[in-house]
């Protein structure tokens, strides 16, 4: 599955790319997130109740980060996996800023695994966008701190 | 196909729900007619600890007209609306829509309020929620509050209802005059959902034009829309054949569309201008 | 012999039961302290096994065992029938342990105290993969690396030649080669109950029973045996009602044994039932051939040869009979004409996915679906009447037996008759009238036929690989009561009904009086089992045989009881007669059994057995047309019309007969139109459950208009050829052509199943490349 998308921050992009890059901020803008810990360099883990409306599902989570070239490029790659099956995905995030508005384009592949994939084709590209929606709606507000 | 383990608790008035809810907070979920709820349950992708049966609950299934609305309590199932011979005639739309989901089976237990709430993007409901724009009554532990059905659907599976609230009502404005409506839908061949689902409500003046015009389009994005293009194109013309071609054109206009294995994405906007063109039409021809 | 019940519409004597909920499937049998069992499963299509930490899910309430790979060493391999040369044959074990090959490959079983605890435990436990590439493309999966099975260094399971004539010369002295690349897409048999087991061990006894939801009883017994290298005849198996098979229970799957085993080490009955999303994962898949075509023509409509490369996806195991599939495919390309040249070349693949097996049909769907759109496409080439270019290639009746060049002798057949018939009551040249108009209104109608032959009757033994024969024997108990036990497992075909009317007429009683037993090996003589369309043909045939054999006796016997010469006395109406003298046949098994008086040599009771070994296959035909209509808006497909003739030989009950012939239409509308099993780049099963797999539905349906010829085959005394996948067989192609006929102005001359409405749309909207 193919991802890709362009959300428009309203922060200038140092802070932006500050931000996602901080652990801590990372932790509150990824939606479902309950911990999250740095490992070795740009690696972590995480646990994650990620969920949409009724159906829910608790992944472990490792999030990698790398080619960071601050402020404006680095590719995010996560693997998780959980009871309903598992996720895997890898991204290259281009920021960019004009007037203050910061732009991230994103372009990535995402696949899943069991329940997941058996059960939620139809809702999965639609589920990918709306988590990806509320993580950078977040982001905006830490950005914006 | 066996659902964790969970307590069941069949609340005995709205108050008491509301309490459960309260006290249970996010472990718990409301079951209706469990016909969305209990499949994710038994799939494991759901897992409440606490079901909150509210189908015994006095006075929550009732189709009532009061004044210029007609008052549908949640727990109202879609066969009930489905064969009301009274809403087929102040509103049309709820019948054929009701009777456009799932088999005889699946409309005996499942319920409006469980649908809309429970906001699958194939859902029915949605878009005759929209296209008829209703008003949700929920009750809360600080009371009611109503929430327009534009302001409701919030995201794929998300709606506007808060945590610890239970849809009681949703309300249904009834239209005056030469009014027409229609539901078509393109049925998923496996599951029955809309693959793309449309809603018109549409009034004529006098002179035959189209006075005003509500679309409702659900089964093609994440979440249920209004085709606001669609109906601005339709609203002080004729609707004739060319009229409704060009409204139709319009009706999934800066939506993002669902992709799946039955139809991908441009296909659904495809299936939203045919079946848009297909249910104006339809609602023109009620209307007359 | 006057027939009250042979030939009638007579109710199915099943139906009561099943209608009102009393009949017992493997789930409804509850034995005392029964535990339960849950799996885990591959969650992908290629993966290392790095570890299984079990050690949570043991400690789980109600858990009475986890088992692993580890833990089942001695349990043989799932059972493969079929041997080709120089096949590969990787072992297939009831668990996995270091790898697993596709989704939903058994890893662990948890046993518990109940159903709902075991599947808690289950999801206790923790599997850690390391995934590996998956190969889910047959064509990439025969060019190379990666493998599904390491160390056979290849994805191909086996290379195959087949067929008689010079398929060169044939080609060389054509007007025309036509070419097309087809698929058979992967389907899942879906019967109405999964799969199901539940095992009791008596340590004591030594005796292991199995109740298993399966269409072969004994060879299941035999098969489970062995795997758990106990004697045979200590191990049980029953089948009580079984609700619907397709194929998909001729099989010996890892849980038969592995429950037997279970229960063996627990001294606990246990019980598993598949789950609906396990039965898509785990239960044998149908079709998955992609394969091209060749086929030579004169201009006058003549084919010279045919010729089918074909790569058919095995998936990552064999089951009972995986490979021999694509060789029935061989066997029907043929069709219904007289090709002088055919030659198949299978190239059988492994990929992470669940076996493919018999599925209604199992091969033959496959070529009648590759020789019907051939048909077509030559008629589109010459601009003949599909009808026509049939006709022409049709053998004439007095050709029968008629050889193919793939090696088969058709039994009997008169094709033109069924078409003439099938013609005649589609009023077909009024159905062209009518399609010219609708086509100059702009309308996308289109007529689908397809002249098939099947075969049927499986079969000769030589020809199978466990035996093609079939057991019956017969009684009379002594208070006159009729008891036939079948070694055919009826699993909803009805025979209950149609072998207690052969019995019924044959002896001259009240069908009420005969009682049809069968699926308990314990019960009932060894038998082979219910599918490719065999159980009439060949086990009733069996009933039939033992009924003579019965009668013979008794006879003999109502005369020496009589006092008359034997070669006096007459049977009819369920009496001996000679002269004035009478006697009741019931009378006659009352003495048989009380044994005071028989004549010089002959054993008391009333019984008899025949084993039947048919000596050649049967080959039932007919003739489908149809009338499809494609909404120019959205592509979705309309039939407005379902025509079929069907020849299946003689008719021993008009209403199974025409039960079987629906059925398998409605199976073909689920692959022309809705079926296909999806797995994506990774192995990943993307039709798991029933809101994303098509099945098609009651109001997906065309009221069928039936009608039969009845041309007897010779090859049993019943006449009977067999019908119960003949409707799959004939009725896909008729389908497909009836779209590709609707849409040929639009210059398409072949689609790919499943006909979803929107490659109809893209074809119609110009979204797309037209298919050559
Ligand atoms: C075989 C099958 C076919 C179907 N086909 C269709 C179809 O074609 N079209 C279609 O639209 N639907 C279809 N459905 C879904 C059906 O309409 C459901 O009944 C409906 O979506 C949910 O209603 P319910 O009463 O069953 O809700 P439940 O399943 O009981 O609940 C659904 C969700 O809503 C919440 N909820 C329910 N009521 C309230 C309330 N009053 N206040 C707050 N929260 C509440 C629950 O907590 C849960 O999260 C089908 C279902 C099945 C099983």
């Amino acid at each position: 599955m193919r991802l890709e998308g362009t959300h428009e921050l309203h922060a200038p992009r140092d802070k932006v790319f500050a931000a996602l890059t901080d652990p801590q901020v990372l932790a509150r803008c990824i939606p479902g997130c309950e911990s999250l810990e740095k490992q070795a360099g740009d690696v972590y883990t995480a646990k994650l109740s990620a969920g949409v409306g009724a159906i829910k599902g608790v992944f472990q989570a490792t999030v990698r980060m790398a080619d960071m070239r601050p402020p404006e490029h680095y590719r995010l790659i996560v693997e998780g996996k959980g009871q309903p099956g598992f996720l895997k995905g890898s991204g290259d995030m281009d920021l960019t800023e004009k007037d203050g508005i910061t732009s991230i384009h994103y372009v990535g592949e995402a696949s899943v695994g069991g329940l997941l994939a058996s059960v939620g084709q139809r809702m999965v590209e639609s589920a990918a966008k709306m988590l990806a929606g509320k993580f950078f709606s977040a982001l905006e507000a830490e950005a914006q701190k | 196909m066996i659902p964790t383990p969970f307590d069941y608790i069949a609340a005995k008035s709205l108050d008491e729900a509301v309490a459960l809810l309260g006290k249970h907070g996010e472990a718990a979920k409301i079951l209706a007619g469990g016909h969305s709820l209990v499949p994710a349950m038994k799939l494991r992708l759901a897992q409440p600890q606490v079901l909150i049966d509210i189908s015994r609950i006095k006075d929550l299934a009732y189709i009532r007209e009061e004044g210029n609305s007609l008052r549908v309590g949640a727990m109202t199932t879609h066969y009930a609306l489905e064969s009301s011979k009274r809403v087929r005639v102040v509103s049309p739309l709820l019948a054929e829509c009701a009777a456009a989901i799932g088999d005889v089976q699946v409309r005996n237990r499942g319920t409006i309020g469980g649908s809309v709430v429970h906001a699958d993007p194939a859902a029915d409901w949605p878009a005759a929620m929209i296209a008829l724009r209703v008003e949700m009554v929920c009750a809360g532990a600080k009371g009611e509050r109503v929430i327009k059905a534009d302001d409701f659907f919030v995201d794929l599976l998300t709606t506007a209802i808060a945590p610890g609230e239970v849809l009681r009502e949703i309300r249904i404005p009834l239209s005056q005059g030469r009014t027409g409506q229609s539901y078509k839908k393109v049925r998923h061949p496996a599951s029955g959902f809309a693959v793309v689902g449309v809603a018109v409500n549409l009034g004529l003046d006098a002179a035959g034009k189209c006075a005003n015009a509500s679309i409702g389009v659900t089964g093609a994005a994440a979440k249920a829309f209004r085709a606001g293009g669609a109906e601005a194109a339709l609203t002080g013309k004729p609707p004739d054949a060319a009229v409704a071609a060009a409204a139709a054109a319009k009706a999934a206009d800066r939506q993002d569309m669902n992709s799946d294995l039955y139809a991908s994405a441009e296909y659904r906007r495809h299936l939203v201008e045919v079946t848009a063109r297909r249910a104006v039409l339809a609602a023109v021809g009620a209307a007359k | 012999m006057a027939t009250k019940y042979v030939g009638n519409r007579v109710k199915r004597t099943e139906d009561p039961r099943l209608i009102q909920g009393l009949g017992h499937y493997v789930d409804d049998i509850k034995l005392p302290d029964t535990l339960h069992v849950a799996f885990v499963r591959s969650i992908y299509g290629h993966a290392r096994i790095t570890g299984v930490d079990a050690s949570a899910a043991a400690k789980a309430p109600g858990v009475v065992a986890v088992y692993t790979g580890k833990d089942i060493g001695k349990i043989g391999g799932v059972p493969c029938a079929s041997d080709l040369p120089e096949m590969k044959k990787p072992e297939f074990l009831v668990l996995a342990s270091n790898k697993a090959l596709f989704v939903g490959h058994a890893i662990a079983a948890v046993v518990a105290t109940d159903r709902y605890l075991a599947k808690d435990a289950a999801d206790m436990i923790q599997v850690d993969y390391e995934e590996l590439p998956a190969v889910t493309e047959e064509v990439k999966a025969a060019a190379g690396a990666p493998y599904v099975h390491e160390q056979f260094g290849t994805n191909i399971a086996y290379k195959l030649t087949a067929g008689e004539g010079d398929i060169a010369a044939a080609f060389r002295s054509s007007d025309k080669v036509i070419k097309q690349r087809i698929l058979n897409q992967r389907l899942a048999p879906i019967a109405m109950e999964p799969r199901g087991v539940l095992a009791r061990y008596y340590p004591g006894e030594q005796e292991l029973t199995l109740w298993s939801s399966t269409q072969i009883p004994h060879l299941m017994r035999t098969q489970v045996a062995l795997m758990l290298g106990m004697p045979e005849n200590r191990l049980r198996v029953i089948t009580p009602e079984v609700g619907g098979g397709f194929g998909s229970k001729l099989n010996v799957y890892a849980e038969e044994a592995l429950l037997g085993w279970i229960s063996m080490q627990l001294g606990q009955p246990v019980k598993w039932i598949e789950s609906r999303r396990e039965n898509f994962q785990s239960t044998i898949h149908g079709r998955a051939q992609l394969g091209d075509l060749e086929i030579g023509i004169r201009k006058d409509g003549t084919v010279t040869g045919l010729r089918y490369n074909v790569f058919a996806d095995m998936g990552a195991y064999y089951q009972l009979l995986t490979p021999a599939i694509p060789t029935l495919t061989g066997l029907m390309l043929s069709g219904s004409y007289k090709i002088p040249a055919i030659q198949i070349n299978v190239t059988a693949v492994f990929t992470n996915k669940m076996s493919t097996d018999a599925y209604r049909g199992a091969g033959r769907p496959e070529a009648t679906y590759v020789v019907e759109r051939a048909m077509d496409l030559v008629a589109a080439e010459l601009g003949m009447d599909p009808v026509e270019v049939r006709r022409k290639n049709f053998p004439a009746p007095n050709e029968f037996p008629f050889k193919t060049a793939t090696g088969l002798f058709y039994d009997s057949g008169d094709y033109v008759l069924a078409l003439e018939k099938a013609l005649k009551n589609a009023d077909y040249k009024k159905l062209g009238e009518e399609q010219k108009k609708a086509r100059a209104a702009g309308r996308l109608v289109g007529i689908g036929v397809s002249t098939y032959v099947e075969i049927c009757a499986l079969g000769p033994s030589a020809a199978l690989p466990a035996g093609g024969w079939e057991s019956a024997t017969v009684r009379i108990e002594p208070t006159g009561t009729v008891t036939v036990l079948t070694g055919a497992s009826p699993h909803g075909q009805g025979q209950e009904t149609s072998f207690a009317q052969i019995a019924g007429d044959e002896l001259g009683v009240s069908i009420e009086a005969v009682t049809v037993i069968h699926g308990d090996t314990s019960i009932v003589q060894y038998g082979i089992g219910t599918f490719g369309s065999r159980a009439t043909a060949v086990g009733g045939t069996a009933v039939f045989v033992a009924l003579q054999r019965l009668k013979e006796k008794a006879s003999k016997l109502a005369a020496h009881l009589m006092g008359v010469d034997p070669a006096t006395v007459k049977f009819a109406d369920g009496r001996f007669t000679s002269g004035a003298k009478s006697m009741a046949i019931q009378e006659v098994a009352l003495h048989a059994h009380l044994a005071k008086s028989l004549p010089e040599g002959m054993e008391p009771g009333l019984s008899a057995t025949y084993f039947f070994e048919p000596k050649n296959f049967t080959f039932p035909f007919g003739t489908h047309i149809c009338i499809a209509e494609v909404d120019k808006d959205t592509g979705e497909i309309t039939l407005q019309r379902y025509i079929a003739v069907d020849d299946c030989g003689r008719v021993i009950n008009p209403l199974l007969v025409d039960g079987q012939v629906q059925g398998g239409i409605v199976q073909a509308l689920g692959q022309a139109f809705y079926e296909h099993v999806v797995y994506d780049e990774n192995g990943q099963l993307l039709t798991g459950t029933l809101m994303d797999y098509a099945l098609p539905r009651a109001t997906n349906c065309p009221w069928m208009e039936l009608d039969r010829t009845e041309t007897p085959s010779p090859v049993n005394p019943l006449g009977v050829k067999g019908v119960g996948e003949a409707g799959t067989i004939g009725a896909t192609p008729c389908l497909v052509n009836a779209v590709i006929d609707a849409l040929a102005p639009l210059g398409v001359r072949h689609l790919d199943m499943p006909l979803k409405p929107e490659t109809l749309w893209r074809i119609i909207s110009g979204n797309s490349a037209r298919s050559a």
